[in-house]
């Protein structure tokens, strides 16, 4: 009985796996959420990179080698008014308290 | 856990339950999508097409010049103070690295009814969607005899990066001693509203060490100077006393070339030794042209939460070229987050998605006043549901205190960085 329920799901693991290699990105799938929070995140990349990865001594502080919760720590203070900067200030407080954790889940290093 | 569990658990984390259903990932991979314009807008939509649909979307480039050179940062090859080759990059890593196909041509014509697009060498492409991120039209017949003043090379624009760019910075270097450089600017809305302020700053910087004499008058057909004002005109009476002549509600309608007189609306005429005349500004040719300019002729109207035309199904027009929403500057930084929110709605709405209900925007820009000191003005633009529109965030944004070297030296960052992101 068990087996007659696993093949569909094989089957269909298979095909993704198939799809999987025909595309040359990372992942697999997307959902719309996640399609959602990389396009957030990516209004950062006009001065901190693609997907976070700046510049190497580009002029621009880099962001990839801070972990999620250490981006976050800074937006909020730039958002509150804590840290100190030039356009960081005024860039954090036009975002909400959940998206800037979105971004700072998105950007941060993976551990 | 039972293996049926389990099953279900690896299944979903490939995707098959909580993504793509296999009808509109045929169609994602499927759909022709063609770009027409490689600056800030187009090759970031370009590159952002194929990052989001995880490489799977069939995007080609069309754009006519074989390197992209910025404008941003091109006032300082004007200033003499930087070089070309530091404001040019290649297109080949959208290609090498991304996956887009690159045709180097112009694009003749758009039939919106066929989804077709005409190129320069007659051959004909078929589209599902199409981005049309054409920049702005100098309208030359704003002034009169600026069309073949501009021709004759006795004025330049310089205001769409490149060969006048070098060729504007050396009729500041050859002009004579004591001479004037005068750069006029139309009514807003205009490409990179601070730009011609930071221009003036940047032929004074020249000036000031080459042709102290020399003089820079800045003939502005608006009220006031449209962005940074307080912090410029502390700039040109701090840094260059008594070289910047700054005359608002001067509006230029005729220039005589043989004499290098500009005609005004109301006030007396001027003489230049070297002319920079910027005229109005409208949507790309091509946009004008395709029909898709229904804001008074000029602009093109967005649904801004997917940047679609309002006057043509599947073609999203990008930058520029359309009609902005409230304090959007005409931006490349502007064009390229434009960019990205068209990108993820294709991408979404291909694969049978809602598109994105809250899309976000940024803007930020430099301005140099010297060749090391800058300002910058930025904001924060969210998408406002009710009202179909992006307002920026009451408290976010604002300007630089004053300037400073550390910010030129955020200034390159950013540049190295949106080059980079947008075509690297």
């Amino acid at each position: 009985m068990r087996t007659k329920e696993l093949k569909p799901v094989l089957l269909a693991i298979s095909i993704s796996a198939i799809s999987g290699l025909c595309w040359s990105g990372t992942s697999f799938a997307q959902t719309a959420d996640q399609l959602y929070k990389r396009a957030l995140a990516a209004t950062c990349a006009n001065c901190h990179g693609t997907d976070g990865k700046g510049v190497p001594e580009g002029g621009m502080p880099l962001i990839n080698n801070l972990t999620s919760q250490e981006i976050l720590t800074k937006l909020k203070g730039y958002k509150s008014g804590a840290l100190e900067g030039t356009i960081m200030p005024q860039l954090a407080k036009g975002y909400s308290d959940e998206q800037l954790t979105t971004i700072a889940n998105q950007l941060g290093k993976k551990q | 856990m039972d293996r049926r569990h389990f099953i279900g658990q690896s299944a979903g984390a490939l995707g098959l339950i909580a993504g793509f259903s296999g009808s509109a990932r045929a169609s994602l991979q499927k759909a022709e999508i063609l770009v027409i314009g490689g600056g800030y807008g187009g090759a970031t939509a370009a590159k952002y097409l194929r990052l989001f649909s995880n490489n799977t979307a069939r995007v080609t480039l069309i754009e006519p010049n074989a390197a992209f050179v910025s404008c941003p940062m091109s006032n300082l090859v004007v200033g003499g103070s930087r070089n070309m080759a530091e404001i040019t990059s290649p297109y080949d890593n959208l290609s090498k690295r991304h996956g887009v196909k690159i045709i180097h041509e112009s694009v003749v014509s758009i039939d919106p009814d066929k989804k077709m697009v005409k190129l320069s060498s007659g051959k004909t492409l078929s589209y599902d969607k199409a981005i049309v991120s054409p920049g702005v039209a100098l309208m030359m017949n704003s002034i009169e005899g600026l069309a073949q003043a501009n021709k004759d090379g006795v004025t330049l624009q310089a205001w769409k990066a490149g060969a006048e760019t070098v060729a504007l910075h050396k009729q500041i270097a050859a002009m004579r001693e004591g001479g004037t450089f005068a750069i006029s600017i139309p009514e807003a809305p205009y490409r990179c509203p601070p730009g011609p302020y930071e221009r003036a700053c940047q032929v004074a910087s020249y000036l000031k060490q080459h042709n102290p004499k020399g003089k820079v008058l800045v003939l502005d057909a608006n009220q006031d100077i449209v962005s940074k004002a307080g912090l410029f005109k502390k700039a040109w009476a701090e840094l260059y006393p008594g070289m910047v002549e700054y005359l608002p509600k001067h509006n230029v309608t005729a220039v005589d070339a043989k004499t290098k007189t500009i005609k005004l609306e109301v006030q007396d005429d001027v003489k230049a030794d070297v002319l920079n005349l910027l005229p109005a500004m409208s949507a790309g040719e091509i946009a004008v042209k395709t029909g898709l300019a229904n804001s008074n002729g000029r602009w093109v109207n967005v649904n801004y939460i997917n940047f679609e035309s309002t006057a043509q199904k599947d073609i999203h027009v990008l930058g520029d070229s359309i009609q902005i929403a409230p304090l959007m500057p005409k931006s490349g930084h502007m064009a390229n987050q434009h960019a990205k929110v068209a990108a993820a709605a294709i991408v979404a709405e291909l694969s049978a998605w809602e598109v994105n209900p809250a899309p976000v925007l940024t803007n930020t820009c430099y301005s140099f006043v010297n060749s090391k000191e800058v300002v910058h003005v930025a904001s924060v633009h969210q998408y406002n549901a009710a009202e179909k529109t992006f307002k920026t965030v009451p408290g976010s944004g604002g300007l630089s205190p004053a300037p400073t070297t550390l910010e030129g030296v955020y200034a390159w960052g950013w540049a190295h960085n949106i080059w980079a992101d947008s075509l690297g």
